[in-house]
């Protein structure tokens, strides 16, 4: 092996350090061995490089990759997804690492490396992870640098300056082309990711459901508005209408569950004006989606159930934003169907003796809906029924009975369930509606950040005449919980927060570090909507907007501009101080009469001597040509001056 | 053999013929040559191509996931490729390269050329550049506004002039995706002289004389002491019992019969090819040019008066070196 294409010995510890730092950030996806691998063999391949280890044999090599295949296959079942595909990649990474003793094998690692940062977009777009990723970057362009340094040349610490001068040059180009670049859909369709360990609302509601969300500090979605926020208590974020109870248990009704005359959406009527925000909501993995009651998008891909709820057709596996259009006023569905008030009005019957019979005797006295319904509502208010996070837990499946009449403690599916049944029995349609309640005010961008506390359920009941009338029980019994938000309420209560140790929500109290962590909150909002979010419909949108129109031929403008910005002072500076040797006056003699020669057709060959180029002139010219005298000349003269340098001894 | 020459062969002829002119037009041989735009290439290496390979499936994965940060890096990566051209490029930019010194060799040895790599800007060096031979290479890094001396080897094998292949300066600093590259043709030559024989008893007339014989004389003359060995020196002069020694090759000195004034004559070798005789004579002149004496040269077209000396050794190498060969050559 000739030396120049050994490996350089610096630019192996720059390797080993970009391998580590671009696996580091996928080690919620990957099992722990991996990592386990990526050590054992940037350890042994310093041995290698301290002489104190073997490169292992051929063999031993095709044993370790097999192993690692088979490993990878007995942590995840499969080779078909999103996060084998990552893992089987970061294998294969930590092993070449072993056996990178070429040059080229340097380059591959980094090549490696700038798609494994890639890959980790896929699972993670938010601000730290890119800066992780400029970072990983950085490093991979430094490690690129010190293998084309000459194995001599001292460790003088100016590779990482030069790797980031010249990303940084990099950068205005790059806008450019972000901007311009059509986004088309995808060509062929790819592994998603399996989504394991995502906290967020199930398509289901049983007790003890949401309480589990309340101790999550987790971002559900930020709304950004584009006018005045409503009041707190007006932020009802609807996501989940549960119609079907089954086994104890509320569910969504499915599309194909509905008879062919109930799956068209009943339009209402919209008055007034009506607010507009853009909502971008955190991966779910489900394919529903929030906004204020009743609310319309205009964003592709978001349709409208009969329920009245926003839904996708594939789950959500990245941050997903969409703009909504919400009227207050607008009454769902003034008429009901027979089939959808049967459907609305089922409980079944049996299940709950004690309240059915406390209901029977209570809408006797109320035989109107609102009285009874206000009846409900008064009746949690008066009697000691407590708000709280940590409820103790009722299995049986008389839990109407249970709760009404012996814990009467309970969150907020406790009380909706509670009421959507008794509602039933009484004959009211009425379903649960679970979705965010409230949220936090970042008056830095007009936004509402949703976290998953905020989760909520609450009931819709059906009122002739009007449709579909929000109530909500929790309210009945702690009002604060709504006018405040829950954080009011439960602070300091155990399991509060109690799985966002870490998070900078605990810290609101101290007025700086609030202040900051709203400036950042801002901050991740913009770079969701505008970096994130960056679709088809907004570029055509911000084009437009900056152009007037979309003409080709001033984007091919703009791109190239951006390059002459960027590239002819990037030239003049790089040139600045070189300086051009200036040919000997016989040199320079010499070359404007082959030039002339060149003319009638006797040009120098590469690297003819000038001897030759005038013997060839004599054969080919006439004699006594005042062209080939002057060759003469201007040979002899250079001779003359470069032929003391041209032997020794 | 032109006729006979297909038209694509022809073809080809012209196009290559056409090529080396365009080539000597964009880069004239010189002594010093000045890397000027014009005579720098620049070309995607293999690991640039593997490098857009790569690019691609980060581009396949953006569009496939419809993710704009993966867009983002492919850009930005892309971007600095087109950065790395002018680095890559102004890092051979007016690079200046001399050829400063040529060493005169016999056959069969390496010529060493050497030369000087200066750097006119005192803010930016030229980093990893490679001078490159077909059997000899060599990677430097000239600091900012400084310079360095490398010599390159090439192997020779006849006598006469030798010009120097063409030299392919090269770097793929800083990023290893692009290469630039240039060639250059130098306007210095090695002198190669004609490969020293010791001469045959049965053909020449020197023999007879006693001051060349070594062999059965040897015994007579007196060891006067030892010297540095040489090239051109008989084997059987070496000192080889030191050299087993683990000494430096010395040559055993002899004192001689101080002679007259020598005429080394081509007409005098009875017998021999062209190139014997001249490697004979070559023997001879470094024979007498070791004992300080004046000799003169012969050759069918030439003559040197006496004289002795460095200088006089020299020129009758010289002239031996280059004996024969077209007018136009001997330069």
């Amino acid at each position: 092996m000739i030396v120049g294409e050994q490996l350089p010995r610096r630019s192996l510890i720059w390797l080993i350090v970009c391998q580590i730092a671009v696996m580091l950030p996928h080690l919620q996806q990957i099992p722990f061995w991996i990592v386990v691998i990526y050590l054992a063999t940037a350890l042994w391949r310093l041995q290698m490089f301290r002489q104190r280890a073997e490169m292992p044999g051929r063999w031993l090599r095709l044993l370790l990759g097999i192993a690692g295949a088979t490993l990878l296959f007995m942590s995840f079942g499969t080779f078909i997804g999103l996060e084998p595909m990552v893992a089987l990649l970061l294998v294969a990474a930590a092993l070449k690492l072993l056996e990178a003793i070429r040059e080229r094998d340097g380059y591959l690692l980094v090549f490696l490396g700038f798609f494994i940062c890639v890959t980790h977009f896929i699972f993670t777009q938010t601000l730290p992870a890119t800066l992780y990723s400029v970072f990983c970057t950085g490093l991979l362009v430094t490690a690129l640098v010190t293998l084309n340094q000459s194995p001599g040349s001292r460790c003088s610490g100016h590779e990482p300056l030069l790797a980031l001068k010249m990303l940084a040059l990099a950068i205005p180009m790059m806008v450019v082309l972000f901007l311009l670049f059509p986004r088309i859909g995808p060509i062929w369709s790819v592994p998603s990711t399996s989504g394991q360990g995502m906290t967020g609302m199930s398509d289901f509601l049983r007790p003890g459901a949401v309480t589990k969300l309340g101790r999550s500090a987790d971002v559900a979605f930020r709304a950004g508005f584009a006018g005045v926020i409503p009041k707190k208590p007006a932020l009802y974020w609807r996501g989940l209408v549960l119609s079907k109870f089954e086994e104890g248990t509320w569910r969504t009704l499915q599309w194909r569950e509905l008879p062919g005359s109930e799956r068209q959406l009943v339009a209402p009527e919209t008055i007034g004006d009506p607010l507009r925000y853009r909502v971008v909501l955190e991966p779910t993995q489900q394919r529903w989606l929030y906004g204020i009651a009743y609310a319309e998008s205009s964003t592709a891909g978001v349709y409208e159930a009969v329920d009245y709820r926003l839904g996708v057709l594939n789950p959500i596996e990245f941050q997903f934003g969409y703009d909504v259009t919400s009227w207050g006023t607008a009454g769902l569905q003034p008429s009901l169907s027979d089939w959808r008030r049967g459907l609305e009005t089922d409980f079944p019957k049996g299940l709950n003796p004690l309240t059915e019979a406390w209901v029977k005797d209570l809408r006797n006295q109320f035989s109107d809906d609102r009285d009874f319904v206000a009846a409900l509502l008064n009746y949690f208010r008066m009697q000691p029924f407590y708000y709280t996070l940590e409820p103790p837990e009722i299995l049986s499946p008389d839990f109407v009975d249970k709760f009404m009449f012996d814990s009467r403690r309970g969150f907020c599916e406790h009380y909706a369930y509670s009421f959507v049944a008794m509602l039933r029995m009484a004959g009211i349609p009425a379903r649960i509606v679970a979705g965010y309640q409230g949220g936090e005010v970042n008056p830095l961008n007009n936004t509402v950040v949703v976290r998953q506390f905020d989760a909520h359920a609450w009931a819709e009941i059906w009122v002739g005449g009007a449709g579909w009338q929000r109530v909500d029980p929790t309210a009945a019994v702690a009002p604060s919980r709504i006018e405040l938000g829950i954080e009011a309420v439960l602070d300091g209560q155990p399991g509060f927060l109690s799985d966002s140790v870490m998070s900078a929500y605990r810290f609101r109290g101290i007025k700086i570090l609030n202040w900051m962590r709203l400036r950042y909150d801002a901050l991740a909002f913009g770079w969701q909507s505008f970096i994130v979010g960056f679709d088809s419909t907004r570029q055509i949108d911000l084009l437009k907007d900056w152009f007037g129109e979309i003409r080709v031929s001033w984007f091919i403008a703009l791109l190239l501009g951006s390059w002459a910005g960027v590239l002819i002072p990037l030239m003049l500076w790089l040139n600045r101080g070189r300086r051009v040797h200036r040919l000997l006056p016989e040199e320079q003699r010499f070359s404007a009469l082959c030039l002339r020669l060149d003319q009638r057709g006797l040009g120098r060959t590469f690297g003819e001597p000038p001897l030759q180029t005038l013997r060839r002139a004599r054969r080919h010219l006439p004699e006594g040509d005042a062209l080939y005298l002057a060759l003469e000349h201007a040979v002899a003269d250079l001779y003359r001056r470069t032929r003391s340098a041209s032997e020794g001894p | 053999m032109l006729f006979q020459a297909n038209p694509k062969e022809r073809l080809k002829n012209v196009l290559l013929q056409r090529y080396r002119r365009w080539l000597g037009r964009r880069l004239p041989a010189a002594r010093t040559i000045t890397l000027e735009q014009r005579r720098l290439f620049i070309f995607p290496s293999r690991q640039g191509f593997l490098f857009a390979v790569t690019l691609l499936l980060m581009l396949l994965t953006a569009i496939n996931y419809q993710n704009n940060l993966a867009y983002g890096l492919t850009f930005w990566l892309a971007m600095l490729f087109i950065v790395a051209v002018h680095f890559t490029h102004a890092n051979l930019l007016k690079m200046v390269i001399s050829s400063i010194r040529v060493k005169s060799v016999y056959p069969g040895q390496q010529a060493e050329f050497v030369f000087r790599i200066s750097c006119t800007s005192a803010r930016r060096g030229h980093h990893a550049v490679k001078l490159v031979w077909p059997d000899s290479e060599v990677l430097v890094d000239v600091p900012a506004g400084g310079e360095v001396e490398v010599s390159l080897r090439h192997k020779v094998v006849a006598r006469g002039w030798f010009d120097p292949p063409k030299l392919r300066i090269e770097s793929t600093y800083p990023l290893g995706l692009l290469r630039c590259w240039s060639f250059a043709y130098f306007d210095s030559r090695a002198l190669v002289w004609p490969r020293p024989l010791e001469v045959d008893r049965r053909v020449s007339p020197y023999t007879e004389n006693a001051s060349y014989g070594f062999s059965e004389h040897e015994g007579l003359d007196d060891l006067m002491g030892f010297r540095d060995y040489r090239i051109g020196d008989a084997p059987r002069l070496i000192d080889w019992r030191s050299h087993a020694r683990g000494l430096p090759l010395q040559t055993k000195l002899y004192s001689l019969p101080v002679d007259e004034d020598h005429w080394l004559d081509w007409h005098d070798f009875s017998a021999g090819s062209v190139e014997q005789k001249l490697s004979w004579l070559c023997w001879l002149v470094l024979q007498h040019h070791r004992r300080g004496e004046s000799f003169g040269l012969r050759l069918p077209s030439f003559e040197l008066p006496l004289a002795a000396g460095d200088r006089q050794r020299d020129l009758a190498l010289r002239a031996l070196a280059l004996h024969g060969l077209s007018r136009g050559e001997v330069g």
